[in-house]
């Protein structure tokens, strides 16, 4: 499981020209500018993850219901894909509540989840980011006066250039034609 | 988009100043009650006082932050950012041309390309209730939606189809001295993709229905508010990349 | 507080309806469905295969008339495109309505394909558009009857696919809160999935569609009138009409056939509130497949049609003549306007019908060519050009059918049973006031005519509005030999304003 290294982010703010050399296709979700805050506390642009085929997903780790499900549903699709892609998979698990998911709470969610940091990611961003992010990857949020959420709970299958190749909106259990097509976009990478 | 283009994304949108000085009102917010009940049942809506800007974007407000913010021209923009109706109205990628007026509010933007602009302007977009909040108003009150002539102010416009050219900004002034907000564009909100969202469920089935249905959050809770809610179907028929012929949009500040 | 609860719950209901079939989340609807009781009745999806040949674009049909039988003997792909369009049309002679509409007509296109196709529907709605739509369609098997996957904004397109599973006649609408004013507003259709082995043949096809209507204005006010959504929840209709508009299935636009021909009518009642009781004046339906299922009836008179639903009749037709389709609700049909006219040509046949043309009464004015007169002299008055040759004009075609009724064409009324209004000394002797009051309150009791008494009670004529009674008036009043004169509207609305006079009658 790769991860860029800090120097891409220097190059990136000093506009240089280090990134790949492809230029990145009209439709990834990278044109985003965002600053993604891991559980570590490790900051990097979204486009960073350029490069990694990815299972992508948005939680609030106060969520009781649907997200552990949401969770579940990321690692029974990891272990459903055909190996060796299967190590080349990263999982992504966004914030959209970065309010009171800080790098702490984070951190905690992992831990007890077990998530593996080797191909997990958690991250939070900025407020106004969240709801772009959200709004680039056609999920939905709303915050009720008790500090919950009403969300829409959908898997988003990244290819490595982060156009959104498949997603699905079965929790729970797998979906045979999401686990497809995570194969194979994992063997055409 | 190229790195370097990212970095100049990055610079332009710390650098840029203000357009040209808009007009923001106070508002003063305070309880309200929603078409859309935060809890799904009765909750009122907490609207902290905020700032409203008086009239929608113009053609030639955009016109400049286009020209300020190149990425944001629709010969450069990215496609994930606005479809390709964006700005299809004008006449070339940074002119207006004879058809399309100066003052009429802009229209075929998307979600990102408003948020973008609104930013520029050291704002954001409104919220859903405070929109809601500000729209409900009239010339004398705060909350004027149990009046006859406001809802037939409203239902006139939603009915007639959006085949005549836009009006120009700056009508009436309302009570808290903002215009245009009911008859001229439906605006884009900040949370336009939260408001018919499912709750929470196990039921996988159940959320599928509550998702389109939006049974789950949406309540009447007065049967005249069906002018708001027709509103609210509208922004959800929108993804954040779309682009209608009479869709416009203004900025909010905190106070 | 029940009223206002049940107001609440039905407006709630307005937005939770919305295109919830309550079917299983299947999404794609070529996975089989699951559990659906339904299902038991049902051939299994794969029964008819995958889709084979060349994708077909369907033929759709603007109303009365309805696409061609198919002649297939496999499942195919048939590519259906509508557009919704927002168009100002009449709704009566002199009054317009904001129509929201499939393909541009009120009911929307009609679409036939065969049980088993594989349909990829791509939905439009126009630029022009000021809302968001979609469209739920009754013979999908699927989330929302395709309402979920079809959420339009203005200037976008949508599209899915679905299996054709159940043979049958289905209504279509949109299913965009609030559903019951897309509804209201004409959003509504038929899809007509044939059996794999067709319908049997006959010599027409026609397309005919229910729905009530709602203004703010009463019942023929003239000018643009808007939607109301009180009158809406209410369930108190302005207009009851086929096809959208008054005049629609009448005059120019009548149905036609000839004697010795079978007819098949697909009918549907878009709704939003009413169910139709549907009759053929003159008719007997010689087969019914009652709300579009299979099971088939026999020698049916009055069929029921539900809000959401259709039937499909068919009869053979033996003598000419007008006939007349209503709903048999029956004040819908005289004074809402759900009244349409099958017109057969033919030789006469004595042996089954041996009277005069069955319904001289019935027509009343809607089988008249349009009330042009009628919408000049609204437009003449909103102009301030009003003249009484105007206003006569357009009263004699209101006397038609409303007034001939009883007191003949030629005002010579029915000896001891109608008053004459030709060349009436009765008339002649009444103030300007009383005059008025007649038509507007009615007249009962001992009144000499002409030297003739009659005790009669002639109703008032509560559906006429001020300017409909000004011009019948002025019609009456320079007709037959009657002294001539003018009424205008505004006289009519002061003696409205009054109270009805006592029931004796002056003489």
């Amino acid at each position: 499981m790769k991860r860029f290294v800090p120097g891409l982010l220097l190059a990136l703010l000093l506009g240089g020209h280090a990134l790949a050399a492809t230029p990145l296709p009209a439709d990834s979700v990278y044109q985003l500018d965002a600053t993604l805050t891991d559980q570590d506390g490790h900051a990097q642009p979204l486009a960073a993850r350029r490069g990694q085929v990815q299972v992508v997903s948005m939680i609030y780790t106060s969520c009781t219901m649907v997200c552990p499900m949401i969770v579940d549903t990321m690692k029974l699709t990891r272990n459903a894909v055909a190996a060796p892609g299967r190590d080349k998979l990263a999982l992504l698990a966004v914030s959209f509540d970065p309010a009171r998911d800080n790098v702490d709470a984070l951190r905690h969610y992992a831990a007890a989840r077990k998530l593996d940091l080797r191909y997990w990611t958690l991250a939070r961003v900025e407020p106004t980011d969240a709801r772009r992010l959200a709004a680039l990857f056609g999920l939905q949020y709303r915050q009720l006066p008790d500090g919950d959420f009403n969300h829409s709970s959908e898997l988003l299958l990244l290819d490595a250039d982060g156009r959104i190749a498949a997603r699905t909106t079965t929790i729970g259990r797998l979906d045979p034609a999401f686990v497809a097509a995570v194969d194979k976009t994992l063997a055409a990478h | 988009m190229r790195a370097w283009q990212l970095s100049m994304l990055m610079l332009g949108t710390l650098l840029a100043g203000p357009v040209a000085a808009a007009d923001y009102a106070p508002l003063p917010g305070g309880t309200f009650t929603s078409v859309l009940p935060a809890d799904g049942k009765a909750a009122a809506a907490h609207i902290a006082p905020f700032r409203l800007r008086t009239e929608p974007v113009t053609n030639a407000e955009f016109l400049a932050f286009v020209q300020s913010h190149p990425q944001w021209r629709r010969d450069q923009v990215a496609p994930v950012f606005a479809d390709r109706g964006y700005l299809s109205q004008w006449a070339a990628p940074d002119a207006l041309g004879d058809q399309v007026l100066p003052r009429q509010p802009v229209t075929r933007v998307s979600w990102f390309a408003a948020q973008a602009y609104c930013e520029s302007e050291q704002a954001r977009l409104p919220t859903w209730y405070e929109w809601e909040y500000a729209a409900a108003a009239d010339a004398h009150r705060a909350d004027a939606r149990s009046d006859p002539a406001w809802r037939e102010r409203v239902l006139q416009w939603y009915s007639r189809p959006s085949n005549q050219p836009l009006p120009e900004v700056g009508g009436a002034a309302d009570v808290h001295g903002v215009r245009d907000l009911n008859g001229v564009v439906w605006e884009w909100v900040d949370d336009f993709n939260a408001l018919l969202v499912g709750s929470d469920s196990r039921d996988q089935d159940g959320a599928d229905k509550l998702k389109f249905c939006g049974a789950g959050a949406v309540s009447m809770q007065e049967k005249e508010n069906y002018a708001t809610l027709m509103r609210i179907a509208m922004l959800s028929a929108l993804k954040a990349v779309d682009t209608t012929n009479n869709m416009g949009f203004r900025c909010a500040r905190p106070d | 507080m029940t009223r206002k609860l049940s107001l609440i719950l039905a407006a709630a209901g307005l937005v939770a309806l919305g295109g919830c079939s309550g079917k299983p989340a299947g999404g794609n609807a070529s996975q089989a469905p699951l559990g659906n009781a339904a299902a038991a009745a049902v051939i299994p999806p794969d029964a008819f295969g995958p889709p084979q040949g060349e994708p077909i674009h369907a033929v759709l049909t603007s109303p009365p008339h309805v696409p061609p039988p198919i002649h297939r003997n496999y499942p195919a792909k048939v590519i259906v495109d509508l557009e919704v369009i927002e168009k100002e049309m009449p709704i009566s002679e002199g009054v317009s309505y904001t129509y929201w509409t499939f393909g541009g007509t009120v009911p929307g296109s009609f679409i036939r394909v065969r049980q088993g196709d594989t349909v990829e529907f791509h939905l439009k709605n126009s630029p022009d558009s000021k809302m968001p739509h979609n469209i739920d369609l009754h013979g999908v098997t699927g989330p929302g009857g395709g309402a979920a996957s079809s959420f339009t904004a203005p200037g976008h397109e949508s599209q899915f696919t679905f299996k054709a599973l159940n043979q049958g006649l289905y209504v279509y609408h949109c299913a965009t809160a609030p559903v019951g004013m897309h509804i209201a507003n004409g959003m509504y259709g038929l899809i007509l999935v044939e059996p794999p082995e067709g319908l049997a043949k006959v010599d027409h096809e026609y397309y005919v569609m229910q729905g009530d209507f709602y203004t703010t204005g009463k019942y023929r006010q003239k000018g643009h009138q808007p939607f109301d959504m009180d009158k809406a929840i209410d369930e108190k209709p302005t207009y009851v009409l086929f096809n959208g508009h008054e005049g629609s299935l009448t005059g120019d636009n009548a149905l036609t056939a000839k004697t010795n021909e079978s007819v098949r009518l697909f009918v549907g009642n878009g709704g939003p509130n009413l169910v139709s009781s549907f009759h053929v004046i003159g008719e007997i339906f010689d087969t019914v497949r009652q709300e579009g299922g299979t099971v088939e009836q026999h020698n049916v008179q009055t069929t029921l049609i539900p809000a959401g639903g259709a039937a499909m009749v068919e009869f053979h037709t033996d003598v000419p003549g007008s006939y007349v389709l209503v709903d048999h609700s029956i004040f819908r049909a005289f004074n809402k306007g759900a009244l349409g006219i099958l017109k057969v040509d033919g030789p006469e046949n004595k042996a089954i019908y041996s009277g005069k043309e069955v319904d001289s009464v019935y027509l009343g004015d809607r089988a008249e060519p349009n009330l042009q007169a009628v919408s000049e002299a609204a437009k003449a008055h909103a102009a301030g050009t009003l003249t009484k040759d105007d206003q006569i004009k357009a009263g004699q075609q209101l006397f038609t059918g409303t007034c001939s009724v009883c007191h003949q064409a030629n005002g010579e009324g029915l000896t001891n049973v109608f008053p004459p209004l030709a060349k009436s000394d009765y008339l002649a002797k009444q103030t300007r006031e009383h005059l008025i009051s007649i038509p507007l309150h009615g007249l009962t009791g001992k009144v000499t005519v002409n030297g003739a008494e009659y005790d009669s009670v002639m109703p008032p004529m509560s559906q006429l509005n001020d300017d409909e009674v000004a011009n019948i008036l002025t019609y009456v009043l320079n007709s037959w030999g009657n002294p001539g004169g003018q009424v205008t509207k505004e006289e009519v609305a002061k003696v409205r304003a009054q109270p009805a006079p006592a029931p004796a009658a002056e003489h």
